[in-house]
């Protein structure tokens, strides 16, 4: 008879190219930045270099502590590189899952059978889920591997507090590229809402640090909430974890609820 | 008045009344029929005529603005993901994409369907001849038809739902899924199709709904449709003048088109004959017939003469369809 979770693993199982490409890209990125910590950031030179840029250039790149170790990994890979690749996957994953799939004609047929709509947005969600944190768990174990031959001297636990904060973070666009398209059925849309909430997020972060009186700005950016305190070096902020995980899950509800109250495929 | 949707019971669908708007723009106005188990219905009608939205209506994909249906004697509204699994549905538009072959892609929606026999993929699969080991973005088109088709079959489901179920597929197939659907019907499964065309669905239903601007137009069955349907007559006959053998043949119901030419001695005679035949033949007895052809009726014909009839005149005119017995003829006066 039928397989628990059908839709989950069609669309976990299915994308595992996709997954694995991911994956391939965030482990070059970290096997090309880490290792030159102790020849970049940790040398003289670079302290001199960061003392020559103007000071709003490094604020908006979050590069204040880059000359430390958890500083470094904070600024290159969770705040950047890193950032930027697991905002793209899980956008691209979460406009796909509904907006996508109504846009490309398929959801009509899989909703022709025997499935309830908020099953297919809650297992799709689950498979955005399982996907963004296999790949942070990924990123978390190749950084730990690489903490002491990189000299980047990070404690495991905040190496995990903030793991947990980057995949909140990529939940939160993913999460909203999902409500759009489950709102209005299109791909597109479901693309710009979640790019939307990483770009804001990162551009208010990067204003907002520029002086106290735009500093509001932090409040509204996502971006900031889970690394105004720089998790890597001094932990996380827990709350923060809360409410990006938290108003994740408000929207993969919301999505449901669009989703089983609209017409599909007009 | 619609037609009454009857004993819910015996009836595989009802739609009463069903009106669907699309923000301001209102697609279908008030559509009602009724479906009787184990038969197969089919509806016809151009395109935009509402099918695809009344099957959409059914399988709860889109919601009808007002009106009231059933699906095997529930709500497809309400009912849930249990009366899903008792339907096959083939949508009209199909898009499969995706690296996925088709039998890991029947294997999914068997999962989320009704139970699949062993072995039950691979039959329909070999029947309509399908290549289950292809990946789906590079079938073509009719390829892609026959992946549908199986994903709706396969599950052996009371009611069958199928829009367009022949388009892209070649006439040799088409045999085949004819034959699936009188097997399905022997079986006690009911079919409900759709086309643009009439051949295509005279040969499988038994009864056909005509739709037209999201309106029945009628209903009737596929022999009613035949009886009254429009027959073409040429004949030659000897020792008789062209307005003697007009004169003649016009006084016989039904007769139209009368062209009559003279030749040689006698005449050369065309006409269309939509009523009985007996009648025709009573006259054509006294004649000195030289040759004579009575075609088959043209069901298309008859049809498209009917959508003239109401686009023509607004929705009442009765010209050009005698005989339709039993035809339940909604009039829609502009």
């Amino acid at each position: 008879m039928s397989k628990p979770l059908p839709l989950f693993t069609r669309a976990f199982v299915d994308s595992w190219r996709a997954t694995l490409g991911w994956a391939a890209g965030l482990a070059a990125a970290i096997f090309i930045y880490l290792p030159l910590y102790p020849s970049i950031g940790a040398s003289p030179e670079m302290q001199g270099l960061m003392d020559s840029f103007p000071p709003e250039m490094i604020k908006a790149l979050n590069y204040d502590q880059i000359t430390s170790g958890p500083g470094y990994t904070q600024a290159t890979m969770f705040g950047l590189i890193g950032f930027l690749l697991m905002t793209i996957a899980s956008v691209a994953w979460g406009a796909a899952a509904v907006g996508g799939d109504e846009e490309s004609g398929q959801l009509e047929l899989t909703l022709a059978h025997g499935v309830t709509r908020t099953q297919v947005v809650l297992e799709r969600a689950l498979a955005i889920l399982a996907r963004v944190l296999l790949l942070v768990a990924l990123v978390f174990v190749l950084i730990r591997l690489l903490t002491d031959s990189a000299q980047l001297n990070i404690r495991p636990e905040n190496l995990f507090g903030a793991s947990v904060l980057f995949a909140g973070l990529a939940m939160l666009s993913g999460s909203t590229a999902l409500f759009a398209g489950a709102v209005t059925g299109r791909k597109t849309y479901g693309l710009a809402a979640g790019a939307g909430v990483g770009v804001l997020g990162y551009v208010f972060n990067a204003v907002g640090r520029q002086s106290t009186d735009v500093d509001w700005l932090l409040n509204l950016s996502p971006y900031s909430w889970a690394y105004g305190n720089n998790p890597v070096a001094n932990g996380a902020d827990w709350a923060a974890a809360g409410w990006l995980w938290g108003i994740s899950a408000v929207l993969v509800a919301l999505s449901a609820v669009a989703l089983s109250r609209r017409d599909v495929g007009t | 008045m619609p037609p009454a949707p009857g004993n819910t019971a015996s009836q595989a669908i009802t739609a009463e009344s069903l009106t669907k708007k699309f923000g301001r723009r209102e697609v279908l106005h008030g559509v009602s029929f009724g479906i009787e188990k184990g038969s197969v219905f089919g509806v016809i009608g151009p395109n935009g005529a509402g099918k695809t939205t009344v099957m959409r209506c059914l399988l709860d994909i889109i919601r009808p603005t007002s009106g009231a249906s059933t699906v095997l004697g529930e709500n497809p509204r309400t009912a849930g993901p249990a009366l899903r699994r008792r339907v096959g549905y083939l949508p009209g538009e199909l898009f499969l994409e995706g690296r996925i072959t088709g039998r890991r892609l029947l294997s999914h929606y068997a999962d989320i369907s009704g139970p699949v026999r062993p072995g039950r993929v691979d039959a329909l699969a070999e029947r309509l001849g399908l290549d289950l080991d292809r990946h789906t973005r590079k079938l073509s088109k009719g390829n892609k038809q026959k992946l549908g088709l199986v994903q709706a079959f396969m599950h052996d489901p009371e009611l069958l739902v199928l829009d367009e179920p022949t388009s892209g597929l070649d006439p040799l197939v088409q045999q085949e899924f004819l034959a699936m659907v009188r097997e399905a019907q022997a079986n006690g499964q009911t079919v409900f199709l759709s086309s643009h065309m009439l051949s295509e669905v005279q040969q499988a239903a038994d009864t056909v709904a005509i739709l037209r601007d999201g309106r029945i137009i009628t209903v009737a069955t596929v022999d009613s449709l035949r009886e009254g349907a429009v027959r073409h007559v040429r004949l030659t006959a000897a020792g008789i003048s062209a307005s003697d053998a007009g004169a003649l043949l016009a006084g016989v119901p039904g007769i139209g088109h009368l062209e009559v030419l003279p030749a040689g001695d006698g005449v050369e005679l065309s006409a269309t004959l939509g009523g009985a035949i007996q009648p025709l033949l009573r006259v054509l007895a006294t004649l000195q017939l030289t040759d004579l052809v009575l075609q088959e009726p043209d069901l298309e014909e008859s049809v498209l003469e009917l959508y003239g009839t109401i686009r023509g005149n607004g929705g009442n005119g009765n010209g050009g369809t005698n005989g339709a017995g039993r035809r339940r003829r909604r009039g829609h006066g502009a």
